[in-house]
């Protein structure tokens, strides 16, 4: 089928770069199409059913874009409010929350975590006697810092990742309760990656907080590649996972939400790899054009041109062997 | 191509599909084909849109009254009379089906356009996987079609991007009609139905505006987001020719042709500028209409301001300079560029872009943030440095500011502290000092206004000619190390180069100068000579290790640039030939001639001597190992004389039984010497007797006398004849010589420290006068020179031990060896008289040898003495030996001689001998090198001639100082000019101090002042060599068996001088 656009029916570029994100990931449209139909005083209101409506009507209708606006709408009544411009990583939460929230089976639930969430385990060890507490988390994203602690520029995807699992360790004002010793103590803090979901969400920590309230986007280049094998970026300790799980930690570059503009106020848009197809779109709101590898690299960020279009969500997905 | 044209030539398969496809549409093919262009001129998908009925209506109606306009152009045939039955049936049908329906029309339309597009895809895609084993172009081209098919791409968006922005004008003109006359909130008809209809109809209106507007916003977001991609690709692009403009300014190949990325820049500035209007007139239609939560207001700066962002970017990246600046006649080494020589550079704007009412202004300046480095020297630009950017009358041309003649000049006040390296003031030394010129242009063009500015490379500034071959071996350092084209401190701390880097670029070099790179062999032996070892990939060179004096005296650097100058001035052809094997070690050669048959000989370069030449030969002796003997190499200033074929064909060993036989019978690996040789041998005149029957028949060759345990042999000049039977003298060869080369520095190599003694005091300068007869060409083929050979070589008997041992051992033994020349000076005279005999004409081999030596002699300390006292003999010999009837073309020349020499001998004021230098230069006339020997000639004469002090004058002159500075670490010699100063009064406390000494004790004297220089001076090995034992004519470390023995001056008759001489 041939890519469909969506308007923006009010700065809601961030949103329409998501969803079109969700409804070219065919994994999430097959949970989405078995939702059960709310009754129809609730149709109104539920996101799922309403992004199910909004597919169907992409993928029906003969137009080359259509307009959210029921979902627009429906969002709206969850406190997603239309003419607001949304962090796309935080609006993902939300999205993914509301969707998960408002899917009535069990199943579907389980499938929708299941696709998406990653497990980490977290340890912190005290330094002073061996004491350790571990600590199972699911993320839904790897927010990944691009500068290190001296703030210098992490060169690839995978340094980040590589810096993301470095054990810490929280000493001076970061110390932590120990107790077995009775008192504060110096910790050492690491996670390791225990499993990993069908799609794997990248957030990019592209927007830092310098002094006061005064947001700052960096724009500098970092480069991500298309494939990605964690078991060549993370050491046998940052893992904790058996060797099946880790065989399938192999993945392939899928959508990148990409933003241009400043902190404050900016543009999104969302490149995606059709997964039946095998080939690079754009969508740009209403705008739908197919692109190449090389438009995709475009948003490796640059410098001197902060303007320009900079990944800040990389989307994954796992590799099959065929 | 337009999209039919190309459905039609897909293949049948997909042909085929796009049949079933019209089969069942209410659009007929034909209807399709008859209005091809037009139907994919519209934009079928927005007249689709449920609120734009008008454009739908529009479009249907156009399309029916073209498809009538259609029918009526065709003929009366009897192929037409189908097609306009059909057509017309279809105008009837689609006229009854969508009347009502214009949208639906338009988006049946729309949808079948997209899926020819489809199949289309499907097909090309298919015709490419059929056709994937087919040789892809190479990628090079590849990236250029993708460059241009991102170009029009980017064209056709923008198309597109105007036809939504010209339909929202119509859509805001339509809404902006109605909102005036409809709009009344004044008079309260809320509850009239009819204007409650009106108010609805407005609203909807102005959501179909709001829409358009999003859409068209949409489309301009997606048009910067392939612009910047676009712009990648063409910065990369760039990045490439930088790179290859750069490797070819070292020599290196490239195509730096800037035509098609100027086209690019050029495209994609139009584009932007373009959708720049664009977005000022989306701005001009939110000035007229907006309304709450208008996208235009939103979101038109932020693309405004990335849109300009991304046009500075472009526009600064597009200002390059195309020519790096470079002298005109040094094309193959820009970069050096030498004081108050000219120069040009060009800048060139890609982006084609300007206002012919507007002139924009290029200027240019030097080092505008000069490093901070001590000692760093400033120059000025002396011609205009500003200029208005040339459009050029045809567009091909584009945008240029071209800077020539430019002349650059040191700012005076800096001279105070500049040291040039002569006392280390400066860390720096001159030719490590990079130099940077910007280009700044004040570019306007509709309404943007932005500084570009661009850089060339760093370049180096000489001042004089000798600093030449170093300041390039910084120019090659820089280019091919550094990352950063600014970087002007390069040189504090130069990185190591990677070997296969360097080899790469040594590689050009000699690609670029001889045409013939070097060969893997070649560079393992250059590998291991710098490194010591066999290289690695991880090998690394310093940079002292390549451009500072090595253990042989002289620099890596200095070493091959040497041998590129002889390759270049006399062994191209060879070199090209792959006749010369060239750098071979010892070891190595030897382990190549040991299997070959007696009398295989190669060519290689000197390990030793700067610039030179060599041939080893293998014999293998009936008991024993095999012998390897070598020649003594070759320089400049003999090829100059005689071509290296004809001194290989000639050459001569003196056996035993004093019969000369020539040792040089097969180039290796095993080709006969007349065949690798033969086409280079110069031709033998046949000798028309008419002519020159007064003249013996005589030309030049080369012989070696075979002298046990060593390993070179020695070798003399000889003047042979070339026919016992008629001994007719024969000018041969004497018209290809080359002017000037012997005596006279060649600026970059092994010449230059001749030039040091000639500044370090007089008598030096005058040592040329005597070599200068045998420089000029004319000289050497007539009678006279021979004469005046004839006499020098007498003398040079005499004096021989000091300047060369090696000769010695021939000639001092026989002093009655004196004699026979003087029969050979007369030849001439006695032209029926041959029988010269074979002893006689072996001592006449002697002679000449001492002719070599005396060529050195004008550039050697320990030479030019005894060659003054040389010169007292020769004079007379001359007068004794010439009689002026005999060679009336040359009369003019000779007295000259002879006048300077007489200076020499009566009065010795150095004033005075120097004028007489500018008869030297009279009669070196045509010789240019001699000019520069005398640095531009004009300077040290007329500095000499305006200071009676030579310390003075020394002291003064910056020019010498300059000199000396350049000769490679002559500054080391002569940290200061009061150094040169104190060396000076070291000489003349020694002149008084001797009272009326002849010339000889003065002589012997010298070698001790070049003794207490090494010490008190730290003479470096560089300069060593230059006045002591690394002189190409004296004996090498491999051969210096024989002690200088400089007592043999006592024999000398003394010469009187006088200690007010060197006042």
């Amino acid at each position: 089928t041939e890519a469909v656009g969506l308007y923006n029916v009010g700065e809601t570029c961030c949103l329409n770069s998501l969803l079109q994100v969700f409804f070219m990931n065919i994994h999430f449209t097959r949970i989405l199409r078995r939702i059960t139909v709310p009754s129809p005083a609730w149709r109104r209101s539920n996101v799922p059913y309403q992004m199910l409506l909004l597919l169907e009507k992409m993928q029906c209708g003969k137009c080359k874009a259509v307009w959210p606006t029921e979902l627009a709408y429906c969002l709206a009544e969850h406190r997603v409010k239309l003419f607001v411009q949304y962090d796309a990583a935080q609006l993902f939460l939300t999205l993914w929350n509301l969707l998960k929230k408002q899917m009535k089976k069990p199943e579907l639930v389980e499938e929708l975590s299941d696709l998406y969430t990653i497990h980490i385990r977290e340890h912190l060890a005290c330094q002073n006697c061996s004491f350790e507490i571990k600590n199972n988390s699911t993320m839904l994203t790897l927010p990944l810092p691009v500068l290190d602690a001296n703030s210098h520029r992490l060169k690839t995807l995978e340094h980040c990742l590589q810096y993301f699992f470095l054990p810490e360790e929280l000493t001076g004002q970061n110390m932590c309760f120990c107790q077995q010793c009775g008192r504060e103590t110096p910790f050492l803090q690491s996670r390791k990656l225990v499993q990993l979901p069908e799609t794997l969400t990248l957030h990019l920590k592209r927007f830092c907080f310098e002094r006061s309230s005064y947001t700052l986007k960096l724009s500098h280049s970092l480069p991500f590649p298309q494939e990605l094998d964690f078991r060549e970026i993370l050491t046998e300790n940052q893992c904790q996972a058996d060797d099946s799980e880790k065989a399938s930690w192999q993945y392939e570059l899928f959508a990148v939400v990409a933003h241009s503009g400043y902190s404050s106020w900016g543009h999104y848009c969302a490149y995606i790899r059709s997964l039946t197809e095998c080939r690079w779109y754009c969508f740009n709101d209403s705008h739908v054009c197919q692109v190449s590898w090389d438009d995709v690299k475009c948003t490796y960020g640059r410098s001197n041109l902060s303007l320009r279009e900079t990944a800040y969500l990389l989307f994954y997905m796992k590799k099959h062997p065929q | 191509m337009a999209q039919w044209q190309e459905v039609q030539s897909l293949a049948n398969t997909y042909l085929e599909q796009v049949h079933q496809l019209y089969a069942g549409s209410a659009l007929p093919m034909a209807v399709r084909q008859c209005l091809a262009a037009w139907i994919e001129d519209q934009n079928w998908r927005q007249a689709a849109e449920p609120l734009s009925s008008g454009h739908a209506r529009m479009l249907f109606h156009s399309l029916l009254v073209l498809l009538g306009e259609c029918l009526g152009s065709l003929g009366s045939g009897h192929e037409e009379f189908m097609l306009k039955h059909n057509l017309r049936k279809a105008q009837r049908d689609l006229q009854a089906e969508f009347e009502k329906k214009p949208e639906g029309f338009a988006n049946l339309v729309a949808n079948l356009l997209q899926e020819e597009r489809r199949i289309l895809r499907l097909g090309q895609a298919g015709g490419q996987g059929g056709s994937a084993p087919a040789p892809s172009p190479a990628p090079e081209s590849g990236r250029e079609q993708q460059i241009q098919r991102r170009l029009a791409e980017f064209h056709t968006a923008l198309q597109e991007a105007e036809r939504s922005f010209r339909h929202l004008e119509d859509l805001q003109d339509a809404f902006d009609f109605c909102y005036k006359v409809h709009y009344r909130p004044a008079d309260n008809r809320s509850n009239d139905p009819g204007y409650i209809q009106e108010l609805q109809a407005l609203q909807a209106k102005l959501q179909s505006l709001d829409r358009q507007r999003r859409e068209v916003l949409a489309q301009m977001q997606q048009l910067l987001g392939r612009s910047e991609t676009l712009q990648e690709l063409l910065q990369e692009e760039l990045g490439g020719w930088r790179l290859r403009q750069q490797r070819l300014c070292l020599g290196g190949p490239g195509d730096t042709n800037l035509r098609p990325l100027e086209t690019w820049f050029t495209e994609l500035g139009q584009g932007l500028f373009q959708l720049r209007q664009l977005l000022r007139a989306l701005q001009d239609l939110r000035q007229k209409v907006t309304y709450e939560r208008d996208p235009l207001v939103a979101e038109t700066p932020l693309l405004e301001q990335r849109l300009q962002e991304q046009l500075t970017h472009l526009l600064k990246s597009a200002f390059v300079v195309e020519q790096q600046p470079s002298t005109p006649n040094a094309s193959r080494r820009p970069l050096v560029l030498r004081t108050a020589s000219k120069f040009s550079a060009r800048a060139r704007l890609l982006v084609r872009l300007h206002d012919r009412n507007h002139h924009m202004e290029a200027r240019i300046h030097i080092d505008r943030d000069p490093p901070n480095i001590k000692g760093f020297r400033k120059f000025n630009i002396l011609t205009s440095s500003s200029k208005t950017l040339l459009a050029g009358d045809s567009p091909q041309e584009g945008l240029v500011c071209d800077f020539q003649y430019l002349t650059l000049k040191e700012q005076k006040e800096s001279r105070a502290g500049k040291g040039k390296g002569s006392s280390g003031e400066g860390p720096l030394v001159v030719t490590e000092e990079l130099h940077l010129i910007t280009f700044t242009l004040a570019y306007a063009y509709c309404g943007l206004e932005l500084e570009l500015e661009t850089t060339t490379l760093p370049f180096v500034i000489i001042s004089n000619n000798n600093q030449f071959s170093s300041a390039w071996a910084s120019i090659l350092w820089f280019n091919m190390l550094s990352s950063d084209p600014k970087a002007q401190q390069f040189f504090s701390s130069p990185p190591p180069a990677p070997w296969p880097r360097l080899a790469e670029v040594l590689n050009w070099q000699f690609q670029s100068v001889a045409e013939r790179g070097l060969s893997r062999d070649n560079l393992l032996m250059l590998a291991e000579k710098l490194l010591g070892s066999k290289p690695s990939q991880d090998s690394t060179v310093t940079w002292p290790k390549f451009s500072k004096d090595g253990p042989a005296g002289f620099s890596f650097w200095a070493w091959l640039d040497g041998i590129l100058g002889l390759l270049q001035e006399h062994l191209k052809q060879l070199w090209k030939d792959e006749l010369i094997l060239g750098f071979v070690s010892r070891k190595q050669e030897k382990k190549l001639l040991k299997s070959k048959c007696t009398g295989t000989f190669l060519l290689r370069f000197s390990e030793s001597v700067l610039g030179g030449v060599t041939f080893t030969w293998v014999e293998h002796p009936e008991k024993g190992s095999p012998t390897f003997q070598a020649v003594d190499p070759y320089t400049a200033s003999e090829l100059v004389s005689l071509a290296l074929p004809d001194i290989i064909h000639d050459y001569q060993m003196m056996v035993e039984e004093n019969i000369p036989e020539n040792p040089l019978k097969y180039l290796y690996p095993s080709t006969p010497r007349d065949e690798a040789f033969g086409p280079y041998y110069s031709q033998r005149q046949k000798e028309t007797l008419s002519d020159s029957q007064k003249y013996l028949n005589r030309r030049l060759i080369r012989v070696s006398s075979r002298q046990p345990g060593k390993w070179q042999t020695e070798e003399e000049l000889v003047v042979a004849t070339e026919n016992l039977e008629m001994l007719q003298l024969q000018p041969r060869g004497q018209g290809t010589q080359q002017a000037g080369g012997l005596a006279l520095p060649q600026p970059q190599t092994s010449g230059t420290p001749q030039v040091t003694p000639g500044c370090l005091g007089t008598p030096q300068g005058v040592a040329t006068s005597p070599g200068v007869p045998q420089v000029t060409p004319e000289c050497l083929g007539t009678p006279q020179g021979v004469a005046s050979r004839l006499g020098i070589a007498q003398v040079t008997a005499t004096c021989l031990g000091t300047l060369q041992p090696r000769g010695l051992g021939m000639l001092q033994p026989q002093p009655q060896n004196l004699e026979p020349p003087r029969v050979a000076a007369g030849v001439p005279d006695i032209q029926g008289t041959l029988h010269v005999a074979p002893g006689a004409v072996g001592t006449v081999q002697v002679l000449p040898g001492g002719l070599g030596m005396l060529q050195v002699g004008a550039g050697d300390l320990g030479t030019l003495q005894g060659q003054q006292g040389t010169v007292a003999v020769y004079t007379e010999t001359l007068q004794g030996a010439v009689e002026p009837p005999r060679v009336p073309e040359e009369k003019g020349t000779l007295p000259a001689a002879l006048r300077e020499l007489e200076l020499l001998q009566g009065s010795r004021d150095v004033q005075e001998l120097l004028q007489g230098s500018r008869d030297v230069q009279e009669l070196l006339q045509g010789s240019r090198d001699v000019q520069e020997l005398l640095q531009g000639s004009q300077d040290v004469q007329e500095l000499l001639q305006g200071s009676r002090d030579v310390q003075e004058l020394l002291q003064g002159s910056q020019d010498v100082q300059e000199l000396l500075q350049g000769s490679q670490d002559v500054q080391e010699l002569l940290p200061e000019s009061q150094d040169v100063q104190e060396l000076l009064q070291a000489l003349e406390g020694l002149g008084p101090g001797s009272g009326s000494l002849g010339a000889l004790e003065e002589a012997e004297l010298m070698p001790s002042v070049v003794e207490s220089l090494e010490e008190s001076f730290q003479l470096s090995p560089g300069s060593a060599a230059l006045l002591d034992h690394h002189d190409p004519f004296l004996p090498q470390p491999e051969d210096s068996a024989l002690p200088a023995v400089s007592s043999l001056f006592t024999d000398f008759p003394p010469l009187q001088l006088d200690a007010s001489d060197f006042q």
